[in-house]
């Protein structure tokens, strides 16, 4: 009665390869289901990414005919275009707005989660971040046009930064005061106990243990940012005071629509955001789904 | 003294970059949609030349038969897109849960649709869906069926949307379910298998009664979703063919901005949060009535 000796036992098997059982007759009808499923949700997106390297005659033309050429992508990076300067505009936008939204909700969400705070103020916060939420924002951007008239920020990036942290910030605030509550309160403690102040605190101890739920929280405002569209819509005259949500609207004309290049700046907005998705979609994931059941 | 210097204690500066966003700008912002509502507004030489109109917007809202379909067709459209993408979004986290080969990937391309930007969205399907170059006539025709010209029809446009917006928005209600099922405590399950429960039955009688509580809240969310709806909507179908798809926010957008009636479009948007705010408090209503032992006294007795 000898243990099994070295030759008896099988390589362990990768990790990855543990799993791969055969399949019963149920389990693979479930996984052909699920790959139809994850086709249905792909295929349409992959479709305008093959449209961005066809020529318009291919897309027109009933039969099915399929070419390769970069001439769309050219056309709207040309100068002549607009979505050269719409890029840029929503990169700025883009990056004000994380950095801006960033500040005011850690500081709300650390207060929220930490900080023994006036208790009216605390009601206003965190009442102002369930209810903006649920504001349809279309609701709201009568009030947000006068505003800006009258504050002369009508149409400038400014004016769109400061609405895009508007309707990010409740939604920001509540995953950093998340991921504040999920620091041990002991750590808080020891600080105040050595004779810390409040921001001391704050800034050397809370702000990089709590970095990863920043830059989850960066990650959802940017996308989030990227894709606004109705603000870029209604706070701007168009062409190159627009972000490129707005500039790719303003493709679809009733008479003449170019398929080859709409096909190509909706790639072009989507492909960078896709893979950023493969690379952090554990963190959008975490964001998504914790602050929503929240 | 002390009481001064605690109000400006840092645990209360620190929520003020937030104060005067939020409650500055949006507040103030929102302050001026009430008060349009109430007033005549036009525009002269570049400045806004207000008068009061008490209840006039309003009684024209109601005179208007758009604006009672658009409440009508938003009602629809948020019960139909709902229901569809809670169920397809539940069907899907079983699917996943069960899955071992496409479990990982599935996580990754299903987040895909979600956040595409919702312009980029309505471009996708009207690449799909235009009745002149769209790849799912070519379809059609390729399998000698007849072609769709769905968004050229008030039915088919409607259709349209809702399907769009299941489409887009099922990942959605996906991921928020399936982190619910990986949560979900095993042992009740594993029980169940041990006294020979058929898999269906442990869906029906076990996950699903566990997962009410998700579900529920992501029924929430995506209703406060679909009243929201605009982006995909103002490209596919601009609110057409014969406004059968204006929604609530595209009937605002029309009438502030192509029509340039100030109040009425501020009218309008009270009235949607008003409508729905009553809808919310309907919502909550109704479950702390059920959560009270007067109406459910059953419950005691399950709890336990």
């Amino acid at each position: 009665m000898t243990g099994p000796t070295p030759n008896t036992v099988l390589p362990a098997a990768p990790p990855g390869r543990v799993r791969r059982r055969r399949l019963t007759g149920s389990q693979s009808l479930c996984e052909i289901a699920l790959a139809g499923a994850l086709v249905i949700f792909t295929a349409p997106i992959l479709w305008m990414i093959l449209l961005t390297f066809q020529t318009d005659r291919a897309i027109i033309s009933m039969s099915w005919e399929f070419q390769f050429t970069v001439q769309n992508i050219l056309a709207i990076l040309s100068p002549d275009e607009p979505f050269r300067t719409q890029t840029l505009n929503s990169i700025a936008i883009v990056a004000g707005t994380v950095i801006l939204c960033g500040i005011a909700s850690t500081l709300a969400g650390y207060s929220l989660s930490r900080l023994r705070m006036n208790r009216w103020l605390k009601y206003l916060v965190a009442g102002s971040c369930a209810i903006l939420p649920l504001l349809p924002p279309m609701a709201l951007v009568p009030g947000f046009y006068v505003t800006l008239i009258q504050t002369g920020l009508l149409g400038s990036l400014t004016g769109l930064i400061l609405l895009n942290t508007i309707l990010n910030l409740p939604f920001a605030t509540l995953l950093m005061k998340i991921g504040f509550d999920e620091i041990p309160p002991a750590l808080q403690e020891a600080a105040s106990i050595d004779g810390a102040s409040d921001l001391r605190t704050f800034t050397t101890i809370m702000l990089p243990l709590v970095a990863p739920s920043l830059i989850t929280t960066s990650l959802i405002t940017a996308i989030m940012t990227w894709n606004e569209f109705l603000m870029g819509l209604t706070m701007t005259s168009g062409g190159t005071t627009s972000p490129l949500s707005v500039g790719i609207a303003s493709l679809v004309q009733p008479y003449e629509v170019r398929w080859g290049q709409l096909a190509a700046i909706g790639s072009l907005a989507v492909v960078p955001i896709m893979i950023i998705s493969l690379v952090a979609s554990k963190r959008i994931i975490a964001g998504m789904t914790r602050g929503a059941v929240k | 003294m002390t009481a001064y210097r605690r109000l400006f204690a840092f645990s209360n500066l620190s929520t003020l970059p937030f104060l005067v966003l939020v409650i500055g700008i949006a507040g103030y912002s929102w302050v001026q949609v009430v008060v349009m509502a109430f007033s005549h507004l036009r525009i002269e030489a570049g400045q806004f030349v207000w008068s009061a109109a008490g209840w006039d917007n309003f009684i024209a809202i109601m005179n208007n038969p758009l604006a009672r379909y658009s409440i009508a067709v938003t009602a629809v459209f948020v019960a139909a897109t709902v229901i569809l993408s809670v169920a397809i979004g539940i069907g899907l986290a079983l699917l996943v849960e069960r899955s071992r080969r496409l479990a990982r990937v599935s996580q990754i391309i299903l987040l895909w649709p979600a956040i595409v930007a919702p312009v980029v969205v309505s471009l996708i399907w009207l690449l799909i869906l235009s009745p002149n170059i769209g790849v799912l006539n070519k379809l059609l025709e390729t399998l000698f069926l007849p072609s769709q010209d769905w968004l050229g029809t008030e039915i088919g446009a409607l259709f349209a949307i809702i399907l769009v917006d299941v489409w887009h928005w099922t990942p959605v209600t996906f991921l928020m379910i399936y982190t619910a099922l990986c949560g979900l405590d095993g042992e009740a399950i594993e029980a169940a298998r041990c006294d020979g429960a058929s898999e269906w039955q442990v869906i029906r009688h076990i996950k699903l009664p566990m997962l009410m509580p998700a579900i529920l809240g992501t029924v929430f969310i995506r209703a406060v979703m679909g009243v929201k709806a605009f982006d995909e909507m103002y490209l596919l179908t601009t609110g057409g063919p014969n406004n059968a798809t204006t929604l609530v926010s595209l009937h605002i957008r029309d009438v502030f901005f192509d029509q340039l009636n100030y109040g009425y479009g501020s009218a309008f948007s009270v009235l949607t949060v008003v409508l729905l705010s009553l809808a919310i408090a309907l919502v909550l209503a109704i479950r702390a009535l059920r959560r009270s032992r007067f109406l459910n006294p059953m419950r005691e007795a399950n709890s336990q």
